[in-house]
């Protein structure tokens, strides 16, 4: 028997040999022009990939040899099921957006590409014109970068960098300024004003709900940041945040949902920027949501072309209004290790020429209500038009980005590690949990014991 | 005597299916009943370098010690042991009621057959909207946008509605949706099945009893249900094994979270586990798994043909 | 119940016969067809709704209590689920799968029921035994490692992967095996005699004699690549070229952002549904039959 089970698992090991060469990074090779195909795996809406399509053109007019295909995988989910499906087999994209917890999960199988090397080579490249470029960043270039962004790169433990960053959004409060004026209401910059204005709103308007929150398990996470109270950590253990302050905040939260000042997606059964946007009898008057959704958050034009109401966004309620804390959204972009260096160098050029191009940048921001990544896009002359024009119409998107670039300093991520998406998850169900338990029970022992649940399904989730 | 030449001309006959065989099901069996016993088998840690694997039962233990492995096999089995009987009576209830009746009789058949052709994620996304609810459900100041029909439905007869599926919603309301969703996709098969044996049946049988004026309800009992026995076996076993393998029908509703907003993983099935293991690159995890469904489904079969043998007319 | 119960119960209702029941009759007629259509109504209701939800407006489907039928027929949430679900090119990958996996399957599904109704050889009995156990098996254990497999061969992302895995059926094996026993041997012998070639009887004699079965088995794999879900999600879902009805319309409709429209789903799934009504509508004898043979002679 024990050798029947030997030789099965012999046999099963050189059935699953893997085709991942880890490759060892000394010197990195500069492009040599060879003609290469380069995969990249994104999660672009048919708007966007109009934008990349022209900026492709434009990078293969500098190299001609190196031919980019991309593929639009569903949601940021998809992109990594698929690619874990994808890398034991070594056929992994050359290219992908990411959200460093994937970059997390690819590492158990050592996939991922560090770029440091990349980054600080010196070594000369031959662009189709016959003008030459370093393979690196320059000191300008490294500098352009807002730098929050750029170091969320090397957030890995080891110091090293392991992805670029593509494009910011990230959770801003929108509210029906319409509403707001003609009430005179101030839009609330903590979470005590905002408990006043859901009091408020509901004197006024009786069958509404003041708040729809989005995302639970944003709202989770930005409130551990705001209170500085222990969530994860990078190193283990890795879960934290069943502790007293955690549970104090949920609790009042609970409270509010109660008396009906807010409610959140799953919880409402359906999406509140749908309860945001409606012109029914029962809507929301402030609604928070990811800045890079702006035109979700906009009421469907009347017949005669105007907007039911007009959308005012600004920077999410705080605990501390001088200390504000807003999540970091938005895709970075990981290079795989291929066998072939000049794939990984091509790859690594058409990286840089995203991240850096003010063009690219500025015209990917305005087409999706991301931000862009470089400093120098706030220079660019379109890009300033975009932004001077920003309205609560036609012109939300821009009026999204420029609340965001307003806040940029306030922008926090939390860690990365193999694991960060469970307790993601979890979270988010912890708050609509807590939320529902009714009136009347034992409201502190099931709070207790849902953060105790929670704890259980992180830990069990990294069990091996 | 069986000459060589068609010995020969039998296995080439044989050769597309033994092929695909022996790569898609024989194999599958050996390795996974290997990698079940592999602790902690997974492809990307694999690829990363990790080759050598402890051989011993901690994938079993670790899906057992599952927070969400009690209640897997918890709803694994309710909605066995209750859709089964109540699809079953339904079934053979409307197969003797078709039975007897004559005009009509083709058209109604076909009515009831309509479920089996239909895609059973699309239409629990039909049965999630007749059951969702919008608004903030049991709340001190409840604001409802939507009921959804099935409680319209209630209100109009002046009953109370029902949170049946959204956040808040309490386990039995979920299990009445899924119940009612699965016997409703299984009737039609078992119907069929029934009714085929109904007409297959003696009527000499049924002209005593007319003759005899025996009431209907002991002609179903006595006659009807013995002489259907093997049929109504073939649908409780299959039912079964169909019914542990339950999984399509939660996640059309309740989408792949399997459950409601505030309690994702409450409806889980061990076929659930599989799949969740599966995802998390877990595939020494998802073999176990697998296995312990195996031995529950050949247990509970064992059970079934045991008790039909007693009880099955033949 | 035993043949002898029969024979006591059938002298003694020799002795009497009733005449006073007509009346009772009908009333329980009337019951019986008053249950039956109660649970048609039933049955169809999910149906009506998916009909009528996907004709409505937005606002209108949000109304409480709401419309049993829509006031303003939008058939243009039809035209709106097409090209927000992509169901053309999905609609085009799944008859595709469809198509190509039942022609191969019926060949082989033929082919092996022939060798074991009519060839002989050694082991067959064995053999035969040993894939009827494997039907207990749940498919679970199986696509554990065949993701594996297929992903070794490469064939993440094809059609390929979803066609092969599946192409062997036991169960088709059994049923068309059943239907080839019950061919008179004599005819078999004949032909033999005849000089007729085993290939020549089987697709002249044999395949023509059970076509209702085959077509039964072609509708039921036709409805199993219609609704398969786990397998392709597992392994052709990266985009578009490759997806399944069943994951299109998972997926698109399961967005982050943004309102869902309710109808607009509605019509989507509808469409999805349509074909295999249609189907069903048509064939209606050939799919009863074959699902009603896997129960009788189970």
């Amino acid at each position: 028997m024990k050798k029947l089970v030997s030789m099965l698992l012999v046999l099963a090991m050189m059935l699953c040999v893997a085709g991942v060469s880890v490759a060892e990074e000394a010197a990195v090779p500069a492009y040599d022009g060879s003609e290469v195909t380069i995969t990249f795996y994104h999660t672009m809406g048919s708007n966007l990939t109009t934008v990349l399509d022209a900026y492709i053109a434009e990078f293969n007019a500098i190299y001609p040899n190196i031919k980019i295909e991309y593929t639009s995988v569903g949601g940021y989910d998809d992109v990594r099921d698929q690619i874990s499906k994808e890398i034991p087999e070594g056929i992994q994209p050359n290219i992908a957006y990411c959200y460093p917890d994937h970059v997390a999960l690819y590492n158990l199988a050592k996939a991922v590409q560090t770029l440091d090397a990349y980054i600080d080579s010196e070594a000369v490249v031959t662009r189709a014109d016959g003008t030459t470029e370093i393979m690196g960043l320059t000191a300008e270039q490294k500098a352009d970068f807002i730098e929050g962004y750029y170091n969320e790169g090397r957030e890995f433990g080891d110091g090293l960098m392991y992805t670029m960053p593509l494009s910011k959004s990230t959770e801003v409060l929108y509210y029906n300024k319409t509403f707001f004026d003609a009430n005179n209401i101030a839009v609330p910059t903590t979470w005590a004003e905002l408990e006043e204005v859901c009091k408020k709103i509901i004197e006024i308007d009786y069958y509404s709900i003041p708040l729809g929150y989005d995302s639970e398990a944003n709202w989770f996470i930005t409130m551990t940041e705001q209170y500085n109270t222990p969530y994860t950590s990078a190193t283990a253990p890795h879960f934290l945040f069943d502790n007293a302050e955690n549970k104090a905040f949920i609790k009042m939260f609970r409270d509010w949902y109660q008396e009906g000042y807010l409610t959140t997606q799953s919880l409402y059964g359906a999406y509140t920027s749908g309860l945001f946007t409606s012109t029914g009898d029962i809507k929301s008057y402030m609604s928070i949501g990811s800045s890079a959704g702006a035109t979700y958050q906009r009421p469907a034009k009347n017949a005669d072309g105007t907007y039911p109401f007009e959308v005012g966004i600004a920077t999410i309620p705080q605990v501390d209004a001088n200390n504000k804390k807003v999540i970091s959204q938005g895709p970075s972009l990981c290079i795989f290790k291929k066998a072939n260096p000049q794939e990984v160098a091509a790859s690594w050029l058409f990286v840089k020429y995203l991240t850096t191009t003010v063009e690219f940048q500025a015209e990917f921001s305005m087409a999706s209500g991301y931000v862009p990544v470089i400093k120098s896009v706030a220079e660019n002359e379109i890009y300033a038009d975009f932004i001077a024009n920003a309205d609560g119409g036609d012109f939300v998107s821009a009026l999204s980005a420029k609340v965001c670039l307003e806040q940029q300093d306030a922008y926090y991520t939390s860690p990365a590690f193999n694991g960060s998406s469970t307790a993601r998850d979890q979270v988010g169900a912890l708050m609509t949990k807590c939320f529902t338990i009714p009136d009347g029970s034992d409201v502190d022992g099931l709070i207790d014991a849902a953060f105790a649940d929670a704890i259980a399904e992180c830990e069990y989730a990294v069990g091996w | 005597m069986v000459d060589s030449k068609q010995q020969w001309k039998a296995w080439l006959y044989l050769a597309p299916a033994i092929i695909l065989l022996l790569v898609f099901t024989v194999w599958p069996i050996i390795n996974t009943v290997a990698m079940a016993f592999m602790e902690g088998y997974s492809g990307l840690g694999k690829t990363g370098g990790e080759v050598t694997f402890k051989i011993g039962v901690g994938n079993f233990t670790h899906v057992v010690a599952h927070p969400d492995f009690r209640q897997a096999l918890l709803n694994t089995c309710l909605l066995c042991v209750i859709t089964v009987p109540v699809s079953t009576v339904l079934a053979l209830l409307i197969a003797v009621a078709l039975n007897a009746i004559k005009p009509l009789q083709k058209a109604l058949q076909t009515v009831f057959f309509v479920p089996y052709v239909t895609n059973s994620i699309a239409i629990g996304m039909v049965f999630a909207a007749m059951f969702n609810v919008i608004g903030n459900i049991g709340t001190r100041r409840e604001i409802i946008t939507s009921y959804g029909v099935v409680n319209d439905i209630i209100r109009a007869f002046g009953g109370k509605w029902i949170n049946w599926i959204n956040s808040g919603s309490s386990y039995w309301a979920n299990m009445f949706v899924l119940i009612v969703y699965i016997v409703w996709n299984a009737l039609p098969f078992k119907i069929l099945v029934l009714l085929g044996g109904l007409q297959s049946v003696n009527k000499q049988y049924y002209d005593a009893a007319k003759v005899d004026s025996t009431p209907r309800w002991r002609v179903l009992t006595r006659i009807t249900v013995p002489l259907l026995s093997p049929m109504i076996a073939y649908v409780v076993i299959t039912g079964f094994i169909g019914g542990f393998k339950e999984y399509t029908s939660i996640v059309g509703i309740f989408g792949e979270k399997m459950g409601p907003a505030h309690l994702p993983g409450r409806l889980n099935t061990m076929v659930g586990l599989i799949y969740e293991s599966l995802e998390n690159d877990n595939q020494g995890g998802a073999s176990a798994a697998a296995l312990i469904l195996f031995g529950i489904i050949l247990v509970v079969t064992m059970i079934n043909l045991y008790v039909s043998k007693k009880r099955v007319h033949y | 119940m035993s043949e002898n119960t029969f024979k006591v119960m059938k002298q003694k209702n020799m002795r009497r016969i009733s005449g006073f029941a007509e009346p009772m009759r009908v009333l329980s007629q009337l019951s019986i067809y008053l249950f039956l259509f109660l649970m048609a109504l039933i049955v169809l209701f999910p149906f009506y709704w998916m009909v009528i939800s996907s004709l409505k407006s937005l606002a209108e489907y949000k109304l409480s209590p709401p419309t049993f039928w829509p006031k303003q027929v939008l058939l243009s949430n039809y035209a709106d689920a097409f090209t927000t679900a992509n169901l053309g090119r999905l609609f085009w990958n799944t008859m595709y799968v469809g198509v190509v996996s039942t022609i191969l399957s019926l060949i082989i599904t033929v082919l092996t029921a022939f060798a074991f109704a009519r060839l002989e050889f050694k082991g067959k009995e064995t053999l035969f035994g040993a894939l009827l156990a494997t039907m207990m098996i749940p498919g679970e254990l199986f696509t554990i490692t065949n993701y594996s497999t297929v992903i070794k061969f490469g064939w993440l992302d094809t059609f390929t992967v979803l066609i092969v895995p599946f192409l062997v059926s036991i169960f088709y094996i059994y049923l068309l095996r059943q239907n080839f026993l019950q061919i008179p041997n004599e005819l078999y012998l004949a032909a033999k005699v005849d000089g007729t070639g085993d290939f020549k009887y089987l697709w002249k004699v044999m395949v023509p004699l059970s076509l209702p079965t085959l077509i039964s088995i072609t509708i039921l794999k036709m409805m199993g690549a219609w609704n398969s879900y786990i397998w392709p999600r597992l392994v052709a879902n990266k985009d578009d070229t490759h997806r399944m009805i069943t994951n299109g319309l998972r997926n698109a409709f399961t967005e982050t952002t943004g309102d869902v429209n309710y109808p607009v789903q509605m019509a989507a799934v509808a469409l999805v549904s349509i074909p295999l009504f249609l189907v069903f509508v048509f064939l209606r004898k050939y799919i009863m039959s074959g699902v009603s043979r896997s129960g009788i002679k189970g």
